[in-house]
């Protein structure tokens, strides 16, 4: 299996003001194609600053970070967002659609930045959207959506560009836990049937049993990387819990 | 780049309905600056037009050379009335300077003309047969008088148009008699109307006759005597020849050796035309400042609402950023935003000018040029604005850090 992610010795330095944070601390991660990574740690612990770090959204301050074979250290703000737009998915905790704007449009947008056509844009949302189950939704705007509805269509819209890795910050963070188990089921699924590759930041250890892989910071070290070799089913529990006539209510994210 | 092109354009209208009534205030301001131009630009243009024809209409190659008394000291005298200047001058002028095509004397009184029970006061002025040619005058009906006429001193006359109109209404006033003073004279032909006017005198309200029988019957001079002489350059680039060889030989026949003190002076059209355009180009500076200054304020308006718009869709721009825009990307959509502010501030802004321009016209009866360049360049700079006062706010947008516009409440 190719490594897609690959880090030697990555450091992140935040100067706020004459105080120096260091958030990343020497970081030897290497992530193959096809795992289901999940970052876990306190508060603090620089989950989301390695997270940047990966996304493209951030340079390490020292140390070489490649990206399916990139050097990503090196690369302009421009080059870095062609990166983002080509290989990399993001998923985030407050769901991050554009507001009043539909469904599909939302989606649509990595393909406007790859510069296609509006008509083949239309037709593969349309067609990524009915893949998360939303195909009935299409022309919701996001206030129109439960949670978990919004977070699909943010799943929906880091998959229409087909990339090989999907980094998701907490992005059950604002769902209840039969939501959240919708969405790593479709995660999982995801995983399983595309061999998409997924790093996801949780708080939540439910959330950690899912992945095929724990890794654990603290301190801006990272401190554990542990392989689990029976996954949590996510699927599962979320068809257990809609046996059980137990109410749900979806929190909506922070817009 | 296309593609991001028209989906910014979609996005740039929809951000614009989404807050109307700020939009529409920053497209007020764009649209009162663009309409003061065009209507400005439209009132500058026409009477600059109606100013020139005038000024072309007494001929651009025109030279008046006007009699004085000599004045070695004391008071001026009042010009034309003393002096010396003759006709004999006039054809000295003709037969020496090689740049004057034509020289004509003049001297004029207004009198009453009488024709029947109608009878109508105009300028009644002695010259010859020349005269038209150097006023470009055109014959409507009859003819000129004749060399004959000129010699013999005949009660003979040509009318302007308005004068013509004056006394005779539809009748064919050639061929009739009218009564100037004491003394009968016959009207040969009428004159073509110009029209145009400057400074309140109507070139169409005048009565001509040879210089001789003004001096006759009209007012008694001294023989020869005119206050006026009217030359033609042969073209106008030679006007200022003629002028120097007029003055040359008139300073030789007058016996002039102060040259500073002559007995005569030169005014051309030439001089005319460079006050005339003094003034323009002082006044189109007016405009222009106004224009500036106002569309100034308009973009400062845009700038404002371009920025608020940022800072408002901060984590919007984030999430853009993290799904691949580029920093172009983002500049554009900014840029095109501001672009359509200002192009429906440009374009409202022509329509109400025109609008207004047309009202004046109406209603007011001004004389309103608006040339085609000027709403092209009135567009073309409301364009300009959006782009120029568009610029920081894009750009900033542009540079946003997409970690912090993404955690951007
Ligand atoms: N832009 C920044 N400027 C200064 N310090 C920062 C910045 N971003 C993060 N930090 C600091 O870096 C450290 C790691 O932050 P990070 O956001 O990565 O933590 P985290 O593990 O994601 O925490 P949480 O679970 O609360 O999201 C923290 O001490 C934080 O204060
Ligand atoms: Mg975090």
């Amino acid at each position: 299996m190719e490594p897609i992610i690959e880090m030697v010795g990555v450091e992140k330095d935040y100067a706020s003001g004459p105080v120096v944070v260091r958030a990343l601390i020497d970081a030897h991660i290497t992530v193959n194609e096809g795992e289901f990574v999940a970052i876990v740690g306190p508060s603090g612990s620089g989950k989301s600053t390695l997270m940047n770090i990966i996304g493209c959204l951030d340079r390490p301050s020292r140390g070489t970070y490649r990206l399916a074979g990139y050097d990503v250290g090196s690369r302009s703000n421009n080059a870095r967002a062609v990166l983002r737009n080509r290989l990399i998915g993001f998923v985030f905790q407050g769901f991050n659609l554009l507001p009043r704007t539909t469904a599909l449009e939302n989606v649509e947008l990595p393909l406007v930045y790859r510069g296609q056509r509006a008509k083949h844009r239309r037709a593969h949302a349309r067609a990524v959207l009915a893949q998360v189950g939303l195909a009935d939704r299409v022309d919701h705007t996001p206030n129109q959506l439960s949670g978990g509805q919004q977070q699909r269509v943010a799943i929906a819209r880091a998959l229409v560009t087909d990339p090989p890795l999907l980094l998701a910050d907490e992005p059950t963070g604002n769902l209840d836990t039969r939501t959240s188990d919708e969405i790593l089921a479709l995660l999982q699924r995801l995983n399983r049937e595309r061999s998409l590759t997924i790093v996801l930041v949780t708080h939540e250890s439910d959330v950690a049993l899912c992945a095929s892989r724990v890794i654990t910071m603290r301190d801006g070290h990272v401190r554990s990387d542990v392989r689990q070799s029976s996954p949590r089913d996510a699927g599962e529990a979320a068809a257990r819990a809609q046996s059980e006539p137990e109410p749900t209510s979806a929190r909506p994210g922070g817009e | 780049m296309l593609a991001t092109a028209l989906s910014a354009l979609r996005i740039a209208f929809r951000s614009v309905m989404r807050s109307k009534l700020r939009a529409l205030l920053t497209i007020l301001g764009i649209l009162i600056g663009v309409a003061a131009v065009v209507i400005v630009t439209a009132l500058g243009t026409g009477v600059q037009d109606k100013v020139v024809k005038s000024i072309q209409s007494l001929g651009s190659n025109t030279i008046l050379i006007i009699s004085r008394p000599a004045q070695r000291s004391g008071a001026r005298g009042k010009a034309g009335v003393g002096g010396r200047m003759t006709e004999a001058d006039g054809q000295a002028i003709l037969r020496e300077a090689t740049s004057v095509a034509a020289v004509v004397p003049m001297v004029s009184a207004p009198a009453q003309v009488v024709f029947g029970d109608r009878n109508t006061s105009t300028a009644v002025i002695g010259t010859t047969r020349d005269y038209l040619k150097v006023r470009s005058y055109e014959l409507e009906r009859g003819e000129m008088w004749t060399e004959t006429d000129e010699r013999l001193k005949t009660k003979v006359c040509v009318m302007g148009a308005t004068t013509a109109a004056n006394l005779f209404g539809s009748v064919d006033p050639v061929g009739q008699i009218v009564r100037i003073g004491k003394y009968p004279f016959r009207v040969v032909g009428t004159l073509e109307r110009k029209g145009q006017s400057l400074g309140g005198e109507d070139p169409d309200d005048r009565l001509l006759m040879p210089v001789g029988s003004f001096r006759a019957r009209v007012l008694h001079l001294p023989a020869g005597r005119v206050w006026l002489l009217m030359a033609s350059a042969t073209d106008v680039d030679t006007t200022a020849r003629a002028e120097a060889q007029i003055r040359a030989i008139l300073l030789q026949r007058h016996n002039i050796t102060d040259e500073d003190d002559p007995d005569f002076v030169i005014h051309t059209q030439a001089e005319f035309m460079q006050l005339q355009e003094q003034i323009f180009g002082t006044l189109q500076l007016l405009l222009v400042g106004i224009a500036v200054v106002s569309l100034v304020v308009g973009g400062i308006g845009v700038m404002n609402i371009m920025l608020v718009s940022v800072t408002e869709r901060t984590r919007e721009i984030g999430i853009r950023m993290a799904i691949g825009a580029r920093e172009g990307d983002i500049m554009i959509q900014f840029l095109i935003e501001a672009l359509v502010l200002c192009s429906l501030g440009g374009l409202s802004g022509t329509v109400v000018g025109l609008a207004a321009i047309q009202a004046m016209v109406v209603s007011l009866g001004w004389n309103m040029i608006l040339p085609p360049q000027a709403l092209i360049a009135a567009l073309a700079t409301s364009a300009t604005i959006g782009v120029v006062f568009g610029f920081f706010p894009a750009r900033r947008a542009a540079r946003l850090d997409p970690i912090e516009a993404l955690h951007h409440e």
